[in-house]
């Protein structure tokens, strides 16, 4: 009996057809033996694209909202606790038991509504949860992070998020562990100067380890079942990291925790300059060395928004005259990159690679809106079994 | 503790799909294969262009007094002539069916040249006046000749610029989004054109798929009409002062039936998704109107659960709905 809802063959499936698909796209696998690998490695989940996702995601969640709403009212009694108790364990148990039966039956593979029913059972048994730690521990106030009452409650939240997380490698899910562990963080050393003048430094170390301990599950033989979390809390560890030792963030946010009107400088300034400047650079430079793709994205959306850290702070040129000489830099810098790595260098390439589409392909999106030179949907085009859905105004072009 | 990829060649090697040494070509070709930075350039020389012509037209802008407009509008109408001309030299011969492309270039050069005479026209009668108040003038002008491009060069892009301009023409935007951002539910007094030409650029759609005249034209003519008589159906749905409900409701329905006919047809999911959507919208303020709110707040903390699983259970097998068939 495995505690994994999801059968950990299809996240391996769909792995290796991917790279068999890439492999086979640089007839580095022959045509039989892509047939072989398809015929062995079936896909025998529903995904469909993101769009249809999407929907399925609302309307079951409209379900279960007037369900709940259905529920509370038949249970509704005088003792207005009790009544929201019964409810809540109800609901809790339901969504539970019909996800596990959809898993079952239907065997969506996060396709939009296993997630919804997923959010709905998490939502009531956190409800459950607050209910009950507010008979033990008083009511906390949910405005103030350092309030001690919210204590169990992050520390319950938490242990039930990663709980859901193993079991059901829900992205969301995982992120939502993810801020719980940091909210915990802030709620245990806010109460204290020391606390609060090491915080930046607490929250770049809390990424830090989060950053190893992905490495180290990213090395598991259950990788597959839990890449796209994996990858969430990555990209999320790195956002912490850098957001940590940003200057705009830490003096900004040193103003805002102490109710200052106007944000004064802060103690060790010059550490946070070097990181605000240094961090976006070792991202870059590790995304290139390492082939990360995602590091490499996080540091350059990270260099960004060091630029408007400085612009923020010092204003060096009018911004018209910035952007025309950044724009004309940048123009050129790119062009000569683009230049440069027409052959590899470096093992690096400007060429496109052989996974299938980037994260986000920005032209799709501003072509949609006119619905441009894209061709229409093809007859038989695949959504099912995996295959990110085309058709519609923003499939692939 | 092996790699993914290592996971992944020693399964395939498992099952004997794989012989050892192709597997340590393959393993080989992982380990060197160089990192595509493909999106990532062009993503920074997108931005790069974007933040050049910003900053140019903002410094073009503060010293207008220097330059004179004559020169930007000389400037801009040189720019529109030389990309509609380099279009023009490679149009592809007139056809009902899909023209051969002539290529990335003139198709983008003519959709820079139709989007650069729009710029044209907007700069002329922001300064000079050109057409006075004939607004309507100034916006059937470009819907004339962008129809007419569109046809002639076979451009799907130019169409959904003309449908535009058309609509800016009937007094309403067309373009997805803006009914979402710019469409203003109490402007009741619009949503009467809107769902006409709604309808008549659905038609237009139909009309020409089955007749096959451009059929290729029919997804942007039925994704904007559809969009459009949907939103300004629903719209007047949910206000007084706009087609009586009789009339809409109806309408609405029907709509959505011909979506869901055309989604069959083309085994397109997103029209049957408008369809569903907007035809669950209709039939919920139908049972509302029938059966009054009073009974109908009873009727609905069973009715919203059930019908919710309901649409869900349609999409999830939408696949058989639309007779899609598995690729071999």
């Amino acid at each position: 009996m495995s505690f994994k809802a999801y059968p950990t063959t299809w996240a391996l499936h769909e792995a290796v057809r991917a790279a068999a698909t890439r492999w086979h796209r640089r007839q580095l696998l022959t045509d039989a033996q892509q047939v072989a690998i398809e015929a062995a490695y079936p896909l025998d989940f529903f995904r469909p694209g993101w769009l249809l996702r999407l929907v399925l995601f609302i309307f079951t969640g409209i379900g279960c909202a007037t369900a709940t709403g259905f529920l509370l009212m038949a249970t509704d009694t005088l003792d207005s606790q009790f009544s929201i108790a019964t409810g809540s364990i109800i609901c809790a148990i339901g969504s539970l038991a019909t996800l596990e039966l959809t898993i079952k039956n239907t065997k969506p593979y996060h396709a939009g509504y296993d997630n919804a029913l997923l959010y709905a059972a998490l939502l009531a048994l956190l409800f459950l949860g607050a209910e009950a730690l507010q008979l033990l521990v008083g009511t906390p106030d949910l405005g103030d992070i350092t309030d001690p009452p919210m204590r169990p409650l992050l520390l319950f939240a938490g242990a039930l998020l990663a709980a859901a997380t193993v079991r059901y490698a829900d992205r969301g899910v995982a992120a939502a562990g993810f801020a719980t562990g940091l909210l915990l963080l802030a709620n245990l050393v806010l109460p204290y100067a020391l606390g609060r003048a090491l915080l930046p430094f607490l929250l770049m170390l809390a990424a830090a380890g989060t950053g190893w301990l992905v490495r180290h599950l990213a090395r598991r033989p259950d990788y597959f079942y839990y890449r796209t979390c994996l990858q969430t809390v990555k990209a999320l560890a790195l956002a912490t990291f850098y957001l940590g030792g940003n200057y705009l963030v830490v003096r900004e946010g040193n103003a805002a925790i102490g109710h200052l009107p106007v944000a004064p400088q802060i103690p060790f300034a010059p550490l946070f300059y070097a990181f605000t400047a240094c961090i976006p650079l070792a991202y870059i430079y590790y995304g290139l060395r390492r082939h990360d793709r995602l590091v490499l994205v996080a540091g350059l959306l990270a260099a960004a928004f060091s630029v408007f850290t400085l612009r923020y702070y010092r204003t060096l040129l009018p911004p018209a005259v910035a952007a025309t000489l950044a724009g004309a830099l940048l123009l050129a810098a790119a062009a000569a990159a683009l230049r440069y790595l027409r052959t590899p260098r470096h093992g690096l390439t400007e060429a496109p690679g052989d996974e299938a589409a980037p994260l986000f392909n920005l032209e799709s999106l501003a072509v949609a809106q006119y619905n441009a030179p894209g061709p229409a949907p093809a007859a038989g085009f695949s959504f099912g079994g995996g295959d990110s859905g085309g058709g519609g105004a923003t499939g692939q072009f | 503790m092996p790699t993914p990829t290592e996971h992944i060649l020693a399964d395939l090697q498992a099952r004997g799909l794989l012989p050892p040494a192709q597997a340590a070509a393959l393993a080989s070709y992982e380990h060197q294969r160089p990192f595509s930075l493909h999106y990532e350039l062009r993503a920074l020389l997108y931005l790069g262009v974007t933040l050049l012509s910003g900053g140019l037209g903002v410094l073009v802008y503060q010293n207008i007094d220097q330059l004179g407009h004559g020169v930007i509008v000389a400037g801009i109408g040189i720019l529109t002539v030389v990309c509609l001309g380099y279009a023009a030299r490679h149009r592809p011969a007139f056809t009902w069916g899909q023209a051969p492309s002539p290529g990335l270039l003139p198709e983008y050069l003519l959709l820079l040249g139709c989007l650069l005479f729009l710029a044209l026209e907007g700069y002329l009668q922001a300064q000079y006046q050109l057409f006075g108040t004939r607004y309507g003038l100034a916006a059937a002008l470009p819907t004339v000749l962008f129809f007419g491009i569109a046809y002639g060069f076979d451009h799907r892009g130019v169409l959904s610029l003309a449908i535009t301009a058309l609509a800016s023409w009937v007094g309403v935007s067309a373009a997805p989004l803006a009914a979402f951002t710019q469409y203003d539910f109490a402007a009741a007094a619009l949503s009467i054109p809107a769902a006409g030409l709604g309808l008549g650029l659905l038609a237009v759609g139909l009309w020409s798929d089955v007749t096959r005249h451009k059929a290729h034209f029919a997804f942007t003519y039925i994704s904007l009409g559809g969009n459009l008589a949907l939103f300004a159906l629903t719209a007047s749905l949910f206000s007084a002062y706009s087609l009586p409900h009789a009339v809409a409701l109806p309408l609405l329905l029907a709509v959505c039936a011909s979506l869901v006919w055309y989604a069959r047809r083309s085994q397109s999911y997103l029209f049957l998704l408008m369809g569903a959507v907007f035809g669950y919208i209709g039939v919920t303020y139908l049972l509302y109107e029938v059966l009054g709110t009073e009974i109908g707040f009873l009727v609905g903390t069973l009715y919203f659960p059930a019908s919710a699983i309901g649409v869900v259970m349609l999409l999830i097998n939408m696949k058989r709905l639309l007779n899609i068939t598995p690729k071999p």
